[in-house]
């Protein structure tokens, strides 16, 4: 059997397709629980939020540690599953925390530019950082997160102005809801 | 390679090879997303994944996952050569340096 040019041209086209495909369907599977579990964080923090306020700072900082920790177990989990995920290694512990201590100081930078920001307009930032991200990695690795980054920042940006006297019990419900959905969701492909 | 590997360049069995070889190392897929991802029938499917089995360039593995039979397929060290080496015999066929 001897092949033409263009049978191997359209051979080639079709492995990067499938490998495409296969990569993206990849890394939604590989997402998901972390996506559940950042959207149950968001929950129990905007709920704890709402009702404690003066706790606020404390409850999050601790759901952070949470947060991370569960992210290590989990990607540890599925390593050692068969599930390698693409960027999450032995050192995932490290760039982790070097990223959420990144944010942290952007947000605390931000801040200190700006001036006073209210409880609320605290509370949206970091939702807002968090959709630009998911928005910037559906860009490269799939339109399902950006769907969710979009969804992410709609839903914060509309309950900052159209529901700002319960907006921390919104972004329990919803962002919170949102991102477990969108975990779900990435889990069907 | 003068002749295209027959067990790879069967159009379905290449689409398989193709979303394996794109995984991370060691990644395993489970048997639902990869027939969604190649767009076989179950049936069809499984006596492809049969054939790759049985050449030794991909490894079956059945388990439970919360409490359901899940089947996961990964590309051997064997299966990755023979790709790596079919996409080489493409390439050659495009560039002009296989007898085509």
């Amino acid at each position: 059997m001897t092949l033409s040019s263009d049978q191997a041209t359209e051979s080639l086209k079709e492995i990067h397709r499938t490998g495409r495909r296969s990569r993206q369907a990849y890394g939604y599977a590989n997402s998901s629980p972390f996506f559940v579990l950042w959207g149950v964080i968001w929950m129990i923090g905007y709920t704890g939020t709402d009702l404690y306020p003066r706790h606020a700072n404390l409850l999050w900082a601790a759901l952070m540690v949470a947060g991370v920790l569960g992210t290590i177990v989990i990607g540890r989990a599925r390593a050692q599953a068969g599930d390698p995920h693409p960027g999450i290694n032995h050192h995932a512990g490290w760039r982790f925390l070097a990223t959420w201590v990144a944010v942290g100081v952007f947000i605390a930078a931000t801040f200190t530019i700006f001036g006073h920001a209210s409880h609320e307009q605290q509370a949206a930032f970091t939702p807002l950082i968090v959709a630009l991200i998911y928005s910037v990695a559906g860009i490269w690795l799939g339109v399902r997160f950006l769907v969710t980054g979009i969804a992410v920042a709609a839903l914060t940006l509309g309950g900052y102005f159209f529901l700002h006297e319960h907006f921390m019990l919104w972004m329990a419900a919803v962002g919170g809801g949102a991102l477990v959905l969108a975990g779900l969701w990435l889990r069907t492909v | 390679m003068e002749q295209p590997d027959n067990l790879i360049h069967q159009p379905v069995r290449l689409k398989i090879m193709a979303a394996l070889r794109a995984l991370p190392q060691g990644g395993k897929i489970e048997f639902v997303r990869l027939k969604a991802l190649v767009d076989a029938t179950e049936g069809n499917l499984g006596a492809h994944i049969s054939t790759l089995e049985q050449a030794g360039y991909v490894a079956v593995e059945k388990d439970f996952a919360a409490n359901r039979p899940r089947t996961r397929i990964a590309l051997t060290r064997q299966g990755e050569r023979a790709f790596e080496d079919y996409v080489s015999y493409l390439r050659g066929i495009i560039d002009g340096g296989a007898t085509a």
